[in-house]
């Protein structure tokens, strides 16, 4: 067989021929032909059809390579063959292409199938069957492979499926469970495809992939990420991510719920947190979170968020860094967590702790002057009774009666102040109610009437005559006849007295003002002595050093406040805080 | 037993001043007994005596618990004196107080010799008397 003719490009391949290869024998000049190709020659030129056949070509250190060969026969009459047609096609690209498809099929572990509806057979690949457990030689049909799948929701799911394109055309792709030969449970994937011809499903085909590993790891995933979440909501536990190289923040829906905000509402999450965080608190937690993306500390602020409703509520927030391997931040992960209960009750807490601190302090002093007061006149009892039992001297025994009953008075009379101070501290709250102020001052003013004219007193009372406030009647009197009467007691000698008494309501409080001009007492010195017990400062007879201690005790059991300041020749002024009447 | 050169009780309680002049007299503590009832009038009264020459009180007797100006700030003023003055003085503090605070307190008064609770006894002044004089 000579060489005819020939295309332009085939003679490019001919590298080593020299001059033309027309009349050439074919086998020669293409040197790598095969025993297949003559072979497949002569069937041609015998049969008169057209032959197809791939030719592997492995040539030594070059890379193996796939031909087509395309013979097909010459002729010019239809009984004569004169010669052949040959088409040689390198379809190395497409093979290799192939290869790596099946190779990659095979990794992925996808197989084929196809259901030929007309011919009622079944053909599954070879990965198919791998992925059943089924020996090579297994010969599937319809009924079987749908029995694979697992008893219950998985094989009735695939049966819908498969019924569905049989009757309507429809595709499907889903993952389901199936039993294989060797009775191993395995996840996959089944897609469908349906071909259609004169409105009739003849072929239904489709992939096949075992998912088994990815999908349990996914499930394992859903089944943590659905502990997490539910844990979160339940805890109230508001997740965050901000991706520092982008700047985007990102929220869970707990975080909306934390902040008493509707998600809907904002565009970007960095504009809600500034809309709701209290605005003094705002700047802190930005320097923090940038330290803390320098490295320098680590991001655990605490926060007050104002909810719409205008509640205010304590926020906590927890987060980590993460970082490239030059220490640059990439992005945190964080939490927040209402801790309003937390910071009331510590409130409380800190509170109580005040009270009970200073309640016992109190106590502690109280005791102590019990002690002494009690001690100095059982002293001196004590003392009288071993020398009127030594006496001789009836004078001296009559004397000593007479100090006696001095001091016995004086014990009865202390006891009389103890008693007092006691009841003040027993005195519940419950008996608080609303007191005008005004006429409280009046009677008291009326009572002291025939004192306050022996001192030619001014008095200037600046009260509104409706003005209640929240106090125990039996106190309020109390309190004002000790101002009063001492004012008078240490009034100055050298001026008539003037008093001056004030009221003002404030949001929470009502501030009371009480003013003399009299002696005054040097507040440097004596400090809040003036409030102690059995404290006196001035040279009078009546000078006890209890009236103020009982004051202060009776006010502050009204959940007020008594302050005091004072010039030494000048006068006094207390003020005095009351509790709103509303509260 | 020889005798103080001159006493000095500060105190209000004019019972137990009563008191413990007898007692002085009963163990012949001492004649020259001076009384204050409280710090401020102590103070200027002795340092008026001083500046008439006369000696401060060998020992004193102070009560802690007073009006106008209690023992504390008495001790306070009291220490202000020169202490070539105060060499041959000491107070001893005579109170109804079993406060644990007074009694840490008056360790910073070096002047301060002792504490003593009342009522106070014959045997209470005879040991002083016995310490300091003998």
């Amino acid at each position: 067989m000579q060489i005819i003719d020939h295309s332009k490009l085939w003679l490019k391949e001919l590298e080593n021929l020299n001059g033309s290869p027309i009349g050439l024998p074919i086998y020669d000049v293409i040197n790598y032909t095969s025993k297949e190709f003559s072979k497949r020659c002569e069937e041609c030129l015998v049969g008169g059809e057209q032959v197809k056949f791939i030719q592997e070509l492995n040539q030594p250190k070059l890379n193996t390579k796939w031909l087509e060969w395309t013979i097909s026969p010459w002729t010019e009459n239809p009984e004569k063959i004169n010669g052949l047609i040959i088409v040689k096609d390198d379809i190395t690209e497409t093979k290799k292409r192939e290869e790596l498809l099946l190779k990659s099929k095979s990794i992925a572990r996808i197989g084929g199938w196809e259901v030929d509806l007309l011919a009622n057979t079944v053909y599954w690949t070879q990965v198919t069957k791998e992925i059943h457990e089924v020996p090579e030689n297994y010969v599937p049909n319809l009924e079987e492979g749908i029995n694979f799948y697992k008893e219950g929701t998985d094989r009735d799911k695939i049966s819908i499926l498969v019924s569905d394109a049989i009757n309507k055309g429809l595709p499907w792709d889903t993952e389901l469970r199936i039993i294989t030969a060797k009775g191993k449970e395995l996840w996959v994937r089944a897609k469908g495809e349906v071909e259609i011809v004169d409105d009739k499903c003849v072929r239904i085909y489709g992939t096949f992939q075992d998912i088994d590993e990815k999908k349990r790891i996914e499930l394992k995933y859903n089944e943590v990420a659905d502990r997490l979440a539910m844990a979160t909501k339940a805890a109230q536990i508001g997740i965050w991510e901000y991706n520092v190289v982008d700047n985007i923040l990102v929220w869970d829906d707990n975080m909306y719920e934390l902040y008493g905000l509707n998600k809907k509402n904002f565009s970007g999450v960095v504009e809600a947190w500034e809309a709701s965080v209290h605005p003094d608190d705002i700047a802190p937690s930005q320097e923090l979170l940038q330290r803390a993306l320098n490295g320098e500390a680590e991001f655990d602020p605490e926060f007050r968020v104002l909810w719409p409703n205008g509640e205010i509520r304590h926020i906590k927030a927890i987060a980590f860094t993460h970082r490239d391997n030059n220490g640059n931040a990439l992005k945190m992960i964080g939490t927040n967590w209402d801790i309003t209960k937390n910071k009331n009750a510590e409130k409380k807490l800190k509170n109580l702790l005040e009270i009970t601190s200073e309640q016992n302090n109190s106590l502690m002093n109280f005791a102590h002057i019990v002690s002494h007061n009690l001690r100095s006149h059982s002293s001196n009892l004590s003392m009288l009774t071993g020398f009127l039992d030594q006496e001789g001297d009836n004078n001296e025994k009559e004397r000593l009666i007479k100090m006696l009953c001095e001091a016995s008075e004086s014990l009865d009379e202390t006891v009389q102040n103890l008693t007092e101070v006691v009841q003040v501290k027993i005195d519940t709250l419950d008996k608080m109610r609303p007191v005008n102020l005004y006429e409280t001052i009046i009677g008291v003013e009326k009572n002291l009437a025939v004192l306050l004219k022996e001192k030619n007193t001014v008095c200037e009372i600046e009260v509104g005559k409706k003005l209640q406030i929240n106090a125990i009647p039996a106190y309020m009197d109390s309190i004002l006849l000790n101002l009063f009467t001492n004012s008078i007691k240490y009034s100055s000698p050298k001026r008539s007295l003037a008093l001056k008494i004030t009221a003002e309501q404030k949001d929470d409080h009502t501030l009371v003002t009480f003013s003399d001009n009299g002696q005054g007492i040097d507040l440097k010195r004596h400090g809040n002595a003036i409030f102690g017990m059995y404290k006196t400062f001035h040279k009078h007879k009546d000078a006890k050093g209890i009236g103020l201690f009982i004051t202060k005790n009776q006010i502050e059991s009204m959940n007020g406040k008594i302050e005091v300041d004072s010039q030494v020749n000048k006068g006094t002024n207390f003020r005095l805080f009351f509790e709103a009447i509303n509260v | 037993m020889k005798k103080f050169e001159n006493v000095c009780v500060i105190d209000d309680d004019h019972i137990f001043i009563y008191g413990i002049k007898r007692l002085m007299k009963e163990v012949n503590f001492g004649d020259d007994i001076l009384v204050y009832d409280n710090g401020k009038d102590a103070i200027n009264g002795l340092r008026l005596n001083s500046e008439a020459g006369k000696k401060l009180p060998s020992i004193i007797f102070l009560d802690l618990n007073m009006p106008i100006m209690n023992g504390w700030d008495f001790l306070d003023d009291f220490c202000k004196i020169s202490e070539s003055e105060l060499d041959n003085t000491v107070v001893y503090i005579i109170s109804s107080s079993v406060d644990p605070r007074d009694l840490v307190r008056i360790k910073n008064y070096s002047i301060v010799k002792n504490y003593i609770l009342k009522p106070v006894t014959a045997n209470d002044l005879a040991a002083i008397q016995k310490e300091e004089v003998a």
